[in-house]
């Protein structure tokens, strides 16, 4: 959201030989019309970098990093560019490496539902190579069908059955990592707990900072047999809220709990057809995986919680047809959104799930404050909310005030024991607030963290740590997290 | 090691109350790491209790050894140095339970099993079960990198582990992580952590995520006349849309010891053990299918354990160090990691290497791709460990392989001529590894030389 173009540096002219040598001419652009469409991502801000390269190989990795090294020439990886925190983007310009030309199935193990990929291999088609043995690679960010799974472990990237099935980091075993000195390191492996500091575990969300990942090995899932989709429809948000309430502390375990409120599934209607009520204060769209027995008992429960918490009409998806038709309206709802407004902007934060009532009512009120439409459209399951903000980016005021509803939020997410990110990743956009949520000595060691992999600086940099260093005035103090004891 | 500066002695009980600075020799005896003894033993009542005790180890240029109650110290090498064992134990309260959000804060020194009694009031869990479960804490627990059966359904600690505090080797108190089950803030620290020995740092808090007590649960038992047979259940039942906790597969030797001479585990026989939870339904929907595939991989027999008979072998087959323990004077268990498809080569060459150096052996296959191989010699004799020891170095050997391999639990004395990290020859991550703890441990005080690589 700090908005902010990096001054072009013009490469010197032997780092752009060096990289047409390595790569060949066609792998290199540099014409600033040629780059200019990576100066997006999926998130509102923007940063133009001055070389966009595609290698093919690990070598190729380690050949353009080294020559990035010794010319002190930041590098930033890149998959989709499906990001919404702005991790993708060249903030201090440099090279962005574009990994879509390094997209193969590497290996498929049915047998030990493994598969080995390089970065650039999109979400969705992993899982398209393997269901016909009735598996699947488990995250499912709702861009699934364009971001790469390179982009989802420099993310840690998540998804609505997360809520069941946990983030990416749950789902990689090894990585194969192109290091700032050109070196290739392996970490973790095809087998479980390989002996020493779980390295993998670190590099996944560490958003590029750390190094370059040229080789992902996953696991994969069996598919249910037997999945059911509930619409629960309010007339009430608080009711749609204390049903994720209600469901949670009765610690009922649905693959997938989403809430689209009133103002949203409308959008999402106008567009997509779903078979939203449009008359609707909110719904859920409540998924239940798993044993023919374990689900039929869980809609049960689903079902009566709903009930009694004056939901007006529940309804089950009768076939895989309008399954997907409910999963388009969820997954298009940004899409939807942004017909609406020249800019919108998605918020990612985290409440533990018995703050959701309180939460959206404050949202509600910080929108007024400011003076926009907030509409939600979220995981309600794991109390991971986006929020989005309509605004017109080309009106400084307006951008200005969207920054601060956007930061209030935070705030308030932070203020009942919840975090910055659920799933978006910090990027450049929440850099700032990382010392709300994080002390000096914690950040310190981050940033010593960092050092050791990326010494230089020349990684991804202005991401995750702030930039704020040393300015005493900006400093903000962690929030103190609240304590609770049950009764 | 040197005798304590009375002065260093003094700042110490300054520090943390005279009461809990321990130096008398029975005290001590129960810090042992590999029969090297501390000179003292602290117990820091609070995380800035421990913050205070690493900077003052730091500054009289000590090495520290943490723990919570002790039972897996003799993991890893033999620590280079050890001056003064940092016990946790104290650390025992809950700092945030919220049962409504499945969510929990708990120090690291709160012993596991005191913790899941409360959880069960809630009708919560951790899937925590794991050897030496009645004593083991938290920190301990993480810092070891244990897992148990569950993780078979509920992954590992690193799974459902959401956030930590802890205390560098510098002295300082960070954390990462967060008390919200979904969080991708900053770097994951408290995963890094898992396993390192408290090499890196020292666990004070740790957040998890709870789950649900499974309504209802049977433990079933299949009985094999041949490995094959049992290995083929495996398969069918990972190939079925069934959902067991837990999938375990035992060798004869080991299966006889579990129960006393039943009929449905007829000696000789291997042992295949399905522990499932959930609602009824789903346990008898287990029921049904487990009797179809047993009958189609030609099972001796099957039967279904329900509540105590169902907890006693279960408890019994989860403390599997200690059957060891029962059953030789000086038992190593080696962990093998490989590929589930890979478990039955990898058992049959255990098998054969232990008998080519005479050394008795029982195995144990967890169904995600963890092998235990315990080697049980009859006798403690020089001629038994060097036999012992040269089987060990073959399994190691053989790890590497098919995955990777260490010693869990040896005589401390294996450990002069046998690496317990295994075969790491072929690995170029060690030199990363180094470069993280100069970060968290520059000086090198905490669990000095226990760690992979001589970390």
């Amino acid at each position: 959201m700090y908005s902010r173009k990096a001054a072009p540096r013009r490469l010197e002219r032997r780092t752009l030989r060096d990289l047409q040598r390595l790569l060949g001419p066609e792998n290199v652009l540099h014409e600033p019309e040629d780059v200019l469409l990576y100066e997006y991502d999926g998130s509102v801000e923007v940063a133009r970098p001055d070389c966009v390269v595609f290698p093919q190989t690990t070598e190729q990795v380690a050949g353009l990093v080294q020559i990035a090294n010794r010319d002190r020439v930041p590098v930033v990886g890149r998959g989709a560019g499906t990001g919404l925190s702005g991790g993708a983007l060249a903030r201090e310009g440099g090279i962005v490496v574009v990994f879509s030309r390094m997209n193969r199935i590497l290996e498929i193990d049915l047998e030990n539902q493994r598969a080995v990929v390089q970065p650039g291999v999109v979400n969705l088609d992993l899982t398209k190579a393997v269901e016909h043995a009735g598996l699947y690679f488990a995250p499912d960010p709702s861009s699934q069908k364009a971001c790469t799974i390179g982009g989802n472990v420099a993310e840690n990237a998540g998804g609505p059955h997360t809520l069941a099935y946990g983030v990416t980091t749950n789902h990689v075993l090894g990585l194969e990592l192109v290091l700032m000195d050109g070196s290739v390191v392996r970490v973790g492996g095809r087998t479980p707990d390989t002996p020493g500091y779980d390295l993998t575990g670190l590099l996944v969300g560490s958003e590029g900072t750390l190094a370059l990942v040229t080789e992902i090995t996953v696991r994969l899932l069996r598919a249910p047999e037997a999945v059911k989709t509930l619409l629960a429809v309010f007339d009430r948000v608080d009711d749609a809220t204390a049903t994720v309430v209600e469901i949670t502390a009765r610690a009922i375990t649905p693959a997938a709990c989403e809430m689209l409120d009133g103002w949203t599934l409308r959008a999402v209607e106008d567009f997509i057809h779903a078979g939203f009520p449009l008359d609707a204060a909110a719904v859920l769209l409540i998924e239940l995986e798993g044993l023919t027995e374990a689900v039929e008992v869980q809609a049960a429960q689903v079902f009566d919680v709903c009930t009694r918490c004056r939901a007006r009409e529940v309804r089950l998806a009768r076939d895989e047809t309008e399954r997907q038709r409910l999963w388009a309206g969820r997954k298009n709802a940004f899409g939807a959104v942004g017909r609406l407004s020249p800019s919108y902007y998605t918020q990612d934060g985290v409440i533990p799930r018995t703050k959701l009532p309180e939460t959206l009512h404050r949202i509600e009120q910080i929108g007024a404050t400011y003076g926009f439409q907030i509409g939600n459209v979220f995981h309600a399951g794991d109390g991971n909310l986006h929020p989005i903000i309509l605004f017109d980016s080309r009106d400084p005021d307006q951008f200005a005030r969207a920054v601060a509803a956007s930061t209030a939020i935070m705030e308030h997410c932070l203020s009942v024991g919840g975090a910055l990110t659920g799933e978006h990743g910090v990027g450049m956009e929440k850099s700032e607030l990382m010392p709300r949520m994080f002390t000096d000595d914690d950040l310190e060691l981050m940033r010593r963290v960092r050092d050791v992999f990326n010494p230089l600086g020349l990684l991804n940099p202005g991401k995750i740590l702030p930039l704020g260093k040393g300015c005493g005035e900006i400093r903000v103090q962690p929030l103190p997290l609240r304590s609770s004891l049950p009764a | 090691m040197s005798a304590p500066g009375t002065a260093a002695l003094a700042r110490l009980a300054d520090l943390v109350g005279a009461d809990h600075v321990l130096t008398d020799p029975l005290s001590l005896s129960r810090y042992a790491v590999d029969g090297r003894l501390p000179w003292a033993a602290v117990r820091p009542g609070t995380a800035e209790e421990v913050a205070e005790i690493v900077r003052w180890a730091r500054a009289e240029t000590l090495a520290l050894v943490p723990t919570g109650s002790g039972t897996k110290l003799d993991l890893g090498m033999p620590p280079l140095r050890y001056d003064v064992a940092v016990d946790c134990s104290r650390l025992d309260r809950i700092i945030a339970y919220d049962p409504a959000d499945l969510t929990l804060s708990v120090e690291a020194g709160m012993r596991v099993a005191a913790l899941e009694a409360v959880l069960a009031r809630h009708g919560q869990m951790l899937p925590l079960e794991m050897p030496f479960y009645d004593a083991m804490t938290i920190g301990g627990l993480l810092a070891s990198g244990s897992s148990g059966p569950q993780r078979q359904l509920y992954g590992a600690p690193r799974d459902f582990l959401l956030g930590a505090e802890f205390v560098t080797g510098e002295g300082r108190r960070a954390k990462s992580g967060g008390r919200v089950v979904k969080n991708v803030t900053g770097y994951d620290f408290h995963r890094l952590l898992i396993g390192s020995l408290g090499s890196l740092a020292i666990f004070t808090v740790a957040n998890f995520r709870t789950f649900p007590r499974p309504p209802a649960q049977a433990l079933f038992v299949a009985s094999f006349a041949e490995l094959d047979g049992a290995l083929a259940l495996r398969r069918a039942l990972v190939q079925s849309p069934l959902t067991p906790t837990a999938l375990e597969l035992v060798s004869p030797a080991l299966a006889q010891r579990l129960t006393p001479q039943a009929a449905w585990l007829p000696s000789g026989h291997w042992a295949v053990l399905v522990l499932v939870g959930g609602e009824r339904a789903v346990v008898e929907r287990h029921a049904h299918d487990l009797a179809r595939m047993a009958r189609s991989a030609n099972a001796a027999a099957l039967t279904r354990l329900d509540a105590e008979p169902m907890n006693r072998l279960w408890s019994r087959l989860r403390e599997f160090p200690s059957l060891a323990c029962e059953i030789s004077p000086a038992p190593a268990i080696v962990r093998l990691n490989t590929l589930p498809s890979e478990l039955g080569a990898l058992a049959v060459r255990a098998e054969t290497t232990a008998g080519r150096h005479r050394v008795p052996v029982a195995l144990l296959l967890r169904g995600v791709g963890i092998l235990y191989v315990l080697l049980l010699p009859d006798a403690s004799s020089a001629e038994t460990l060097a036999r012992l020891a040269a089987a060990v170095g073959e399994l190691l050997q053989a790890g590497a392989e098919y995955g990777s391999a260490l010693v869990e639990f040896c005589p401390p004395e294996l450990k002069q001529v046998v690496n317990v990290w295994g075969v790491v020859a072929r690995r170029n991550d060690l030199g990363l590894m180094r470069q993280l703890k100069q970060v968290f441990d520059p000086d090198n005080v905490l669990s000095p030389g226990r760690h992979i690589g001589g970390i």
